[in-house]
C-alpha cells in the first residue's frame, strides 16, 4: 500500500519538531495576514516566498500552505465584523456573520466562523489524502462546455438570493454582469467600455466592487444610525459559548457543504469564491427557514465558512497532482514550490512523497492549531465593535481604502471604491439587493468566456452543450433548480385559490 | 406621469440600458471568433431595457417599511455628502501627502465632524492606527504605500 | 459647528497640499541643480554615476507574476553581492497589461531611481492600441533573461511533429483549436502565429483560444482543444509524466537539460522562424548617458555573478544579456516584425 505508506512518512515530516514550527508559523503568519484589509491569500504567500529562500523544501512548504489556508481562514473575521470582507472568499460570510454581530453576538458568530472554518478544513484534508490521486481526473474533466453550464447553474440561484421584487433581484444582476463586461475582452482583445481610459482596460477587481457595495455602503447606514442607541446591541460582544442547539443548526450545513466546498475547490478556475456562494445558496434552497437567511442566520454563515475553507484544500488536487494552478493563489503557490527547486505535477507523489504527503498531514496539524488560536482570540477581535460608533467608521472607511490600494497601488480604484460605495447605498436605500449584483460579476465574467470560448471549438454549433455527459447534466441540474421552485409556488398558488 | 419611485428608477435604468446598447452597437467587430465580443453586452442591454420596463408598469406598491429605508433628513444627507466629500479630499492626497498623514487627519476630522468628543482618544487613534499599518505594510510585509512628504 | 469642522479639514489639507507643492518644487528644483551641477563635475571626469538615493524597481504586475519574480530577485541579488550598495526596491503597479506602470514611469522623465522590468508585452500592448506608450518611449538599459515558447498537444494526439500539425491546418484550419492564456494579438497568440506563418498556414484562419483563468493545460488535458501555446518551463512536468507532447519550441537551437534537451526547435524541422520571450530592464525616457552606462554595467555584472546563474537555474530562465545598444536594436527589430504579423492577421492599429 504506497499511499499509506507515503502517508506515514508524510506524518513523519509534520510531527517533527521542524514540521510543527513551520506549521505553527505558517498558520499564525496567514491569519494575521488575511486579517489585513485587502490582503488574502495571494499577498500572504508572495510576501512569504522570500523567507523560505535556502529552507528545505519540506518544511518551507509546510509552512506556505499554512500560509495559505490560514489567510483564508483569518480573512473572515472583518467580513463578520465589519461587512468588509478582506477576501473575496468571505463574501458571502458577511450575509449572516455581519447581521449576528450586530444582534449583538459576535463572539458566537466568530465561534462559529472558526468551527466551520475547522472542520470544512479537516474533512477535506482528509478527502484530499483519500481521493488525491482519484480526483486528479475529476479536475480535468471540466472543458470550456462544462464550465459553462456550471456557471449557469450558479446563475440561476439568483432569485433565491433575495427577497422582495424578482424584478429588482434581476436588475441588479444585468447590472453586476455588465459591470464584468468592462475591460478588455479576453477572446478578442478588443476593448469594451473602457473610454480609452488605461485603469479600466482590466475591468474591476472584485475586491473593489465587494468593499464598495458591502463595506462602505454599510458606512453610510453606520453614519445614519450613528446616534440611535439601540443599535448599541452590536457593542456587546455576546457570549462565545455555542448551545447544544447551535451545534445541532451548524451540523447539516457544515457537513453538507464541507464536501460541496471541496469539490469546487478541486475544478481549476472555481475555487473558495464561487464555492462559498453555491455553498450559501445550497443551504438556502434546503432550508425549511430560507427568510431567516441574511438576518443572522447560522446556517447561513455556517455554510460558506465550512465550504471556503474545504475549496482551499481542494484547490491543492489539482495543484499537487497535476501541476495545474486553479487560480490566481495556486498559481502563486507554484511558484513557490519551483523556488524551492520543487515541481508539483503527475510525478510529485512518486518522486517526493514526503513532499506531497507532508503537506497534507500537516494541513490536520494546521487546522488544529488554527482552532486553538483563534478561539481565545475572538474576545479580542470583538471588541473592535465596541469602539465609539464615530471612530469605528472612520477606521472602516480607512480600511477599505488601505485593502483597494494594496491591490493594485492605483489611486483610480480609490475613487472606484467610492463610486460603488455610492451605488452600494443608493441600491440599499431603493431596496435592490447586493448579493445577486456580486454574483453576477463573479459567474458573469466565467460564463462569458466559457460559452465563447466553447462556441469557437466547435465552430459555432450549439450541439457542443448537449452532446457529452457532463455540459449535459449540470445543465438540466440548472434547469431544475431554476423552474421546480417556480412551478411549486405555482402549484401551491392554485391550492390555495382554490381553498 | 413619474409619480412613484419605481417609475422612477425604472426611466433612469432605461437611460442606462440605452447608453450601454448604444455603446454595444459601436464594438468593433473581430473577424475570428464564433461569438464577437458585442454578442452578451448586446443581450443584457436589452434584457436591462425590458427589466426596466417592467419596474415601471410593476404595481408593487412600496411597503411603509421602504418607504422609511429611503426616507432620509435633508441634514442627513448633507452628512453623508460631508463624509463623502472628506473621503473625497484624502484620495486626491493619498499619494502627494502620504498615507500615514493623511490618514491621520481623515480620523481624526471625520471621528470628530461624526460626533465624537474624546478628542484625546482620537487623536492617539488617529495617529496611532496609520502609523502601526504603514509599519506593518511596508517594513514587515514589504508592500509600499505612499510615504508622501514624510522622510521614510 | 460640524460644517465648519468639515471646512476646517478641507482647508488644512488645501493648505498642506500647496505648503508641500512649493517644498516639492524646491526640492525638484535643487534636485535637478544638483544632477545639473553633478553633471558637469561628472562630464569632467569622465560621466560618472553613483547612486545617493534609494532606487525604486517597478513590476508592472502583481506580486507572485513573472515581472514581480525577475524583479524582485534581481533586486535581492544585487544587495546580496553588494553589485548595488544602495537601497533596492520593488513595487508593483498593476494593472492594463502593464500600461499603468508605463504611463507612471513615463512621468519620471529622467530619474536615474526609477526601473521598471519589462517582456514582449510592452511592444503587443500598445500595438493593441491598449497604451500610449511602447518601448521606444522608454530607454532599455540591459537584457538579462530569455524564455522560449512551446506547442505542445495531448500525449494522444494524432500529431507528432509540428509539421504534421501544420499540414493538417492547411488542409482543415476549423480542425484545429489552439488555446493560450493571453487574448488574441498578444504573447500567446503571436509566437504561434509567427511559427505558424513561417511554415506556410494562412493566420488569418487560426482558431485561437484564450483562457485567463489557469484553464488552459486542463483544456488540452481533456481534448477540449488540440494545441496548447505556452513557455517551455509549463510544459515540462507534464510531458515527464507523459500527458502531453511537446511538437516543437522557438528557441535558436536546443535547450539544456534533463527533459528540456528532448524538445525540437522549429529550426531543425524546417521551419526558419524563433521567438524569443525575453525579459530586461528599462528606465525613465530621458535617463542620461551616465546612468544609462552606470545600470549596464551593473546589469551586466550581476549578469556574469555565480549568484544568478543559480537563480537562473532555480527558475529555468535562459541567459540573454545585452547592453543598451543591442537591447534597443534588438527591440526596434522584434517590434517591426510583430507589428507585419499583427496587420497580416488583421489585428494591427
Amino acid at each position: 500500500m504506497d499511499s499509506f505508506q507515503g502517508l506515514l512518512s508524510g506524518f513523519q515530516v509534520a510531527l517533527s519538531f521542524e514540521g510543527i514550527m513551520f506549521v505553527l508559523i505558517g498558520v499564525v503568519v496567514g491569519t494575521l495576514i488575511g486579517m489585513m484589509p485587502g490582503l488574502g491569500p495571494i499577498s500572504a504567500i508572495a510576501i512569504m516566498i522570500p523567507l523560505t529562500y535556502g529552507m528545505n523544501p519540506a518544511p518551507a512548504l509546510v509552512m506556505m500552505a499554512g500560509v495559505y489556508y490560514g489567510a483564508v481562514f483569518g480573512g473572515s473575521t472583518s467580513s463578520i465584523l465589519l461587512n468588509a470582507p478582506g477576501i473575496s472568499g468571505t463574501v458571502a460570510s458577511s450575509f449572516d456573520g455581519y447581521p449576528m454581530a450586530q444582534k449583538g453576538q459576535a463572539g458566537k458568530a466568530l465561534a462559529i466562523a472558526a468551527i466551520s472554518s475547522f472542520i470544512g478544513g479537516t474533512v477535506s484534508v482528509l478527502l484530499l489524502m483519500l481521493l488525491a490521486p482519484a480526483l486528479s481526473s475529476v479536475a480535468i474533466s471540466f472543458g470550456p462546455p462544462a464550465y459553462f453550464a456550471l456557471m449557469l447553474m450558479g446563475l440561476t440561484a439568483i432569485s433565491s438570493l433575495s427577497e422582495g421584487s424578482t424584478t429588482k433581484a434581476l436588475i441588479s444582476a444585468v447590472t453586476g454582469f455588465m459591470v464584468v463586461t468592462i475591460g478588455i475582452d479576453p477572446q478578442t482583445g478588443t476593448q469594451r467600455f473602457t473610454f480609452g481610459n488605461v485603469n479600466l482596460l482590466d475591468g474591476f477587481d472584485f475586491l473593489i466592487i465587494a468593499l464598495g457595495l458591502f463595506a462602505i455602503a454599510e458606512v453610510c447606514m453606520l453614519v445614519l444610525n450613528r446616534k440611535n442607541r439601540s443599535l448599541s446591541d452590536s457593542q456587546k460582544l455576546g457570549s462565545l459559548k455555542l448551545s447544544k442547539a447551535d451545534f445541532k443548526e451548524m451540523s447539516g450545513p457544515v457537513s453538507r457543504q464541507s464536501f460541496v466546498g471541496f469539490i469546487l475547490g478541486v475544478l481549476p478556475g472555481a475555487g473558495a469564491t464561487i464555492a462559498s456562494f453555491i455553498s450559501y445558496i445550497f443551504e438556502k434552497k434546503l432550508s425549511k427557514n430560507p427568510e431567516e437567511f441574511g438576518k443572522g442566520s447560522i446556517k447561513g454563515l455556517a455554510a460558506p465558512e465550512s465550504s471556503n475553507n474545504a475549496a482551499t484544500s481542494g484547490a491543492f488536487v489539482p495543484l499537487l497532482s497535476l501541476g495545474i494552478p486553479g487560480s490566481g493563489t495556486t498559481a502563486v503557490m507554484l511558484g513557490a514550490f519551483l523556488v524551492l527547486g520543487v515541481q508539483p505535477g503527475p510525478l510529485l507523489m512518486a518522486d517526493r512523497p514526503e513532499i506531497f504527503w507532508g503537506i497534507i498531514a500537516s494541513m490536520y496539524i494546521g487546522n488544529v492549531f488554527l482552532l486553538v488560536l483563534n478561539l481565545p482570540l475572538i474576545p479580542y477581535l470583538a471588541k473592535i465593535l465596541s469602539i465609539p460608533r464615530p471612530l469605528l467608521i472612520s477606521l472602516v472607511i480607512t480600511f477599505s481604502l488601505v485593502g483597494v490600494y494594496s491591490i493594485s497601488f492605483n489611486v483610480f480604484d480609490l475613487y472606484m471604491l467610492l463610486v460603488f460605495g455610492i451605488i452600494g447605498f443608493l441600491m440599499r436605500i431603493y431596496s435592490f439587493p447586493a448579493p445577486p449584483f456580486i454574483l453576477a460579476f463573479i459567474l458573469g465574467g466565467m460564463m462569458e468566456q466559457s460559452f465563447r470560448q466553447s462556441m469557437t471549438i466547435s465552430n459555432g454549433n450549439f450541439n457542443i452543450f448537449v452532446c457529452s455527459p457532463l455540459p449535459l447534466t449540470l445543465l438540466i441540474i440548472a434547469f431544475l433548480s431554476f423552474s421546480v421552485p417556480g412551478i411549486l409556488n405555482w402549484r401551491r398558488n392554485r391550492k390555495n385559490a382554490k381553498v | 406621469m413619474i409619480k412613484t419611485m419605481n417609475q422612477r428608477i425604472g426611466l433612469i435604468l432605461f437611460l442606462l440600458a440605452a447608453v450601454y446598447l448604444i455603446l454595444s452597437y459601436q464594438l468593433p467587430s473581430y473577424p475570428y471568433t464564433a461569438v464577437d465580443a458585442d454578442v452578451i453586452p448586446k443581450g443584457l442591454g436589452w434584457f436591462l431595457l425590458v427589466l426596466s420596463f417592467f419596474l415601471y408598469f410593476s404595481k408593487a406598491i412600496e411597503t411603509d417599511a421602504e418607504k422609511a429605508k429611503r426616507a432620509i433628513p435633508k441634514k442627513e444627507v448633507l452628512v453623508l455628502a460631508s463624509v463623502f466629500g472628506m473621503i473625497f479630499v484624502y484620495i486626491l492626497f493619498f499619494e502627494l501627502i502620504g498615507f500615514v498623514i493623511m490618514t491621520a487627519i481623515f480620523i481624526f476630522f471625520s471621528s470628530w465632524f461624526l460626533g465624537y468628543e474624546k478628542w484625546k482618544t482620537n487623536l492617539a487613534v488617529s495617529i496611532l492606527f496609520p502609523v502601526i499599518l504603514y509599519c506593518i505594510f511596508v517594513f514587515a510585509l514589504g508592500i509600499v504605500l505612499p510615504k508622501g512628504i514624510l522622510p521614510i | 459647528m460640524k460644517q465648519l469642522g468639515t471646512l476646517l479639514f478641507i482647508c488644512f489639507t488645501a493648505f498642506i497640499l500647496v505648503a508641500c507643492n512649493s517644498n516639492n518644487a524646491v526640492d525638484s528644483n535643487e534636485s535637478a541643480n544638483n544632477s545639473n551641477s553633478e553633471d558637469n563635475v561628472n562630464s569632467e571626469d569622465g560621466g560618472k554615476f553613483e547612486p545617493t538615493q534609494s532606487i525604486e524597481v517597478v513590476a508592472p504586475g502583481g506580486a507572485g507574476g513573472g515581472w514581480d519574480t525577475t524583479a524582485r530577485e534581481v533586486v535581492k541579488t544585487f544587495g546580496e553581492t553588494g553589485i548595488i550598495d544602495s537601497n533596492m526596491a520593488v513595487i508593483n503597479k498593476e494593472g492594463g497589461g502593464g500600461a499603468i506602470a508605463w504611463a507612471y514611469i513615463h512621468k519620471k522623465d529622467d530619474s536615474p531611481y526609477n526601473l521598471f522590468v519589462s517582456s514582449p508585452p510592452i511592444m503587443f500592448v500598445p500595438l493593441n492600441g491598449q497604451s500610449d506608450y511602447g518601448h521606444e518611449d522608454f530607454t532599455p538599459l540591459s537584457n538579462m533573461i530569455a524564455d522560449y515558447a512551446a506547442f505542445a498537444v495531448n500525449a494522444d494526439s494524432e500529431y507528432n511533429d509540428l509539421n504534421e500539425l501544420f499540414a493538417a491546418m492547411k488542409e482543415d484550419p476549423e480542425s484545429v483549436t489552439v488555446i493560450g492564456a493571453s487574448a488574441p494579438g498578444s504573447m500567446d497568440h503571436i509566437q504561434f502565429i509567427r511559427i505558424a506563418k513561417a511554415a506556410g498556414v494562412d493566420v488569418k484562419k487560426v482558431k485561437y483560444v484564450s483562457d485567463q483563468d489557469g484553464g488552459a493545460l486542463t483544456s488540452l488535458l481533456n481534448g477540449s482543444v488540440d494545441v496548447y501555446s505556452t513557455g517551455v518551463a509549463e510544459t515540462v512536468e507534464q510531458v515527464r509524466a507523459g500527458n502531453i507532447k511537446v511538437l516543437g519550441i522557438t528557441a535558436e537551437e536546443r535547450l539544456e537539460g534533463d527533459v528540456l534537451s528532448d524538445f525540437p526547435t522549429a529550426i531543425e524541422q524546417g521551419i526558419d522562424e524563433t521567438f524569443v520571450n525575453w525579459r530586461g530592464f528599462f528606465g525613465p525616457p530621458n535617463m542620461d548617458q551616465a546612468a544609462i552606462e552606470y545600470y549596464e554595467e551593473k546589469f551586466q555584472e550581476l549578469s556574469d555573478s555565480e549568484e544568478f546563474a543559480e537563480i537562473r537555474k532555480k527558475y529555468g530562465w535562459n541567459e540573454m544579456y545585452l547592453n543598451h545598444e543591442e537591447y534597443t536594436q534588438f527591440l526596434d527589430e522584434e517590434k517591426e516584425e510583430i507589428q507585419t504579423l499583427l496587420d497580416e492577421v488583421g489585428l494591427g492599429n
